[in-house]
């Protein structure tokens, strides 16, 4: 009924997780102290690595500085400090934790995080994320450029050549400024090896990301996704990041062999759509537990990348495939109607009883439209769908009774329709 | 004679109810549920026992639902109350395919297999706006008792248009009202007006299906009830025991395990 009932996987590829994480975090905090090195501040979103570690600078994600604050229960002061400088209250609240930290000054529990010596704005879908980093370059005065991503507007997916073009010619533009940045010339061949390893990691990742087609599923591809993410973010395109994928193949691969799920029984599998509630992770995860519901895929985990339906980075042709990734290889810049069917192919080839969509509170734009999703899942195609709304960052958009309840009735109807009681009562007099 | 009982701990009253095995309600009780939500449940709970004659080794399972329902702590199960209202539906009107009831804090729309299975269901957010809390503070800004309100508003003649659902501001929304002149029944009206629109999105998420029927203490309510049926062209079937639905979906509930046993639940493999 609690936390008990999960299976505690502690494999090599944990551990490492956390010494390779420390490795990046200490670099950030040598940064931080004047020690040598530069670093870019960019967004999660179809993220371009490759071409900042071609430059040995060190990729910064605000989001994930923040969201690990949230984990460690301490976002809600630094929502606070944006709160009484003017940000609005149903602002972005991972934008006013990283606002509120940059007036702590960029101190966390697990370093210092360095001002950027250049802003990446790589996600154009986010107009609150554009003002969020013309907000940073005024307040640390370092260079920005806004890369500006077109939507995908095809039906299939593809973007159009016009598309690919104006984004590596912007990407063209990054080059010179990176260039001017740190005072060296781009190394072609660098690039292209950081980018032969960026397509080696997402081979790998698709593959993992394949194996909860299986019964049980190896790992929950939504809580324990969050485990890869970090690496495959903030270390993608490094013989480092590399290992820790070649080691999380070695070991799901292991769990797999052996039918080890991640509890003692798969008795629900569902596909979750939306962020975590970071704040409340824990919490969360055990209300899923405690009904043996694992996810076999979720749409999260595909925000800096979608790699299971067959993109790879390609060292032939470096900046149009980092353009391709940013364009149409992440969810957020995809249309909705791609959604549905990224969501639909998951119910049906990872062979899922359900759908949860966990709304964001603070993120109208992510959020907007999944009443309708709920309904075309619901309507169109019998996925017993359960909507729940909570937020990513703000804790106190947390309602616990509440979320507790719509689960556990959600789970007990989807179990009442597969465990049918002896004998019902036919009418009450 | 086997007996069975449900507890429901709400966010207001905590109801319980005792049923034998052909189903037939023997005990129905109620109290107020307060700060000390186990002691509610044991009150109530006592007092259905001392209605029906019975003692407590005489009940085979008691099954809590509501809020409060890992506080009833003497109970066998717990379920949702979004079940157990589906359940408590169907059981006083079999041919319920859809329920509405308006809770404290929770406002729901479920709809119902012919079996009393949840299908679906749809909620209002973590805002409490035009929940049962909505009716206690309109009610308290007329200077009436909520059981009042359903009666009074049915002589409106020009029902408002309130500016909000918020449960906080509608009270400024009626004191602006009154200091107008606006007659309290046209007010009331136009509280259980703004209510049942609320309602009626929600019922539309799940599709209002026939026969729908309001569940819950807010069902006696005749205004709310009213302006539920116009809204959706639909008749409402509204059971004498609408007030105890939840309750006496988990005596079935209980009932049923005691009938056939306990049914194998995820919650139990997992123990």
């Amino acid at each position: 009924m609690t936390a008990a009932n999960e299976i505690k996987y502690q494999g090599e590829m944990h551990l490492l997780q956390k010494d390779l994480m420390a490795k990046y975090y200490a670099e950030a905090t040598a940064i931080a102290e004047g020690k040598g090195g530069k670093c870019a501040h960019l967004l999660i979103a179809g993220n371009p690595v490759e071409l900042l570690r071609a430059f040995d600078v060190l990729p910064i994600f605000p989001e994930v500085n923040v969201l690990q604050i949230a984990v460690r229960h301490g976002s809600l002061p630094l929502i606070q400090k944006a709160e009484e400088l003017g940000y609005a209250s149903d602002n972005c609240a991972y934008v006013k934790a990283d606002i509120g930290l940059f007036h702590s000054g960029y101190v966390t529990p697990f370093a210092t995080i360095p001002k950027p010596d250049v802003l990446v704005c790589n996600y154009v879908g986010c107009n609150v994320y554009l003002n969020w980093f013309e907000h940073l370059a005024e307040m640390v005065d370092a260079p920005a450029m806004n890369i500006d991503i077109p939507f995908i507007r095809s039906a299939d997916g593809e973007p159009s050549e016009a598309d690919l073009t104006y984004v590596v010619k912007q990407l063209e533009e990054l080059i010179v400024l990176l260039e001017k940045v740190t005072g060296k010339s781009l190394d072609w061949a660098k690039l292209t090896k950081i980018v032969e390893l960026s397509a080696r990691t997402g081979q790998l990742w698709a593959e993992i990301k394949d194996m909860t087609k299986q019964r049980p599923a190896p790992y929950d591809a939504y809580f324990d996704s969050v485990t890869m993410m970090a690496p495959l973010y903030c270390l993608r395109g490094t013989e480092d990041g590399l290992r820790f994928f070649e080691v999380a193949h070695r070991e799901m691969t292991e769990q797999l062999k052996k039918a080890r799920g991640p509890l003692p029984e798969e008795r629900f599998r569902i596909v979750i759509e939306g962020p975590p509630p970071w704040p409340k992770l824990r919490v969360f995860r055990d209300m899923f537990s405690r009904w043996g519901a694992v996810a076999v895929a979720s749409t999260y985990s595909t925000v800096g990348g979608l790699w299971e339906f067959g993109f790879r980075h390609d060292p032939a042709h470096p900046l149009e495939s980092i353009a391709r990734h940013m364009l149409a290889a992440n969810v957020c810049n995809r249309n909705f109607l791609q959604r549905y069917e990224q969501i639909e192919r998951y119910v049906k080839e990872w062979d899922a009883d359900a759908l949860v969509i966990h709304s964001v509170k603070s993120c109208r734009l992510f959020s907007a439209g999944q009443g309708d999703m709920r309904e075309h899942f619901v309507r169109d195609l019998d996925v017993p769908t359960l909507l729940i709304e909570s937020d990513i960052e703000d804790p106190r958009y947390f309602s616990e009774a509440q979320l507790r309840n719509r689960i556990d009735a959600f789970f007990e109807a989807l179990e009442q329709r597969r465990v049918t009681a002896g004998k019902i009562l036919q009418g009450v007099s | 004679m086997r007996y069975a009982a449900g507890v429901d701990v709400g966010s207001t009253q905590t109801k319980a109810i005792i049923v034998d095995e052909r189903g037939t309600i023997v005990a129905r009780a109620l109290a107020d549920t307060g700060a000390y939500l186990v002691r509610a449940a044991e009150r109530a709970f006592q007092k259905a026992l001392e209605e029906a004659g019975l003692q407590r080794e005489q009940v085979g399972q008691v099954t809590g639902t509501g809020y409060g329902r890992f506080k009833v702590e003497f109970g066998d199960a717990q379920v949702t109350e979004i079940s157990c209202h589906a359940k408590g539906a169907w059981a006083l009107i079999p041919a319920t395919r859809t329920v509405i009831d308006i809770g404290g804090q929770d406002t729901k729309a479920i709809k119902v297999s012919d079996r009393g299975e949840v299908l679906d269901f749809a909620m209002n957010d973590k805002c409490a706006a035009g929940s049962g809390r909505f009716l206690t503070n309109s009610a308290e800004a007329v200077g009436l008792d909520v059981s009042e309100m359903g009666e009074r508003s049915m002589t409106a003649k020009q029902p408002v248009r309130l500016s909000t659902v918020c449960t906080i501001f509608v009270e400024s929304d009626i004191l602006t009202y009154l200091a107008q002149g606006k007659r309290v029944d046209d007010i009331l009206a136009g509280v259980h007006g703004a209510i049942a629109a609320r309602t009626v999105a929600l019922v539309r998420r799940v599709g209002a299906e026939s026969e729908v029927t309001m569940t819950g203490g807010v069902a006696k309510n005749v205004g709310i009830v009213t302006a539920l049926k116009q809204k959706l062209a639909m008749p409402v079937n509204v059971s004498p025991d609408s007030h105890y639905t939840g309750a006496l979906g988990a005596a079935i509930f209980a009932m049923e395990r005691v009938l056939s046993g306990p049914p194998v639940t995820a919650q139990e493999v997992l123990a």
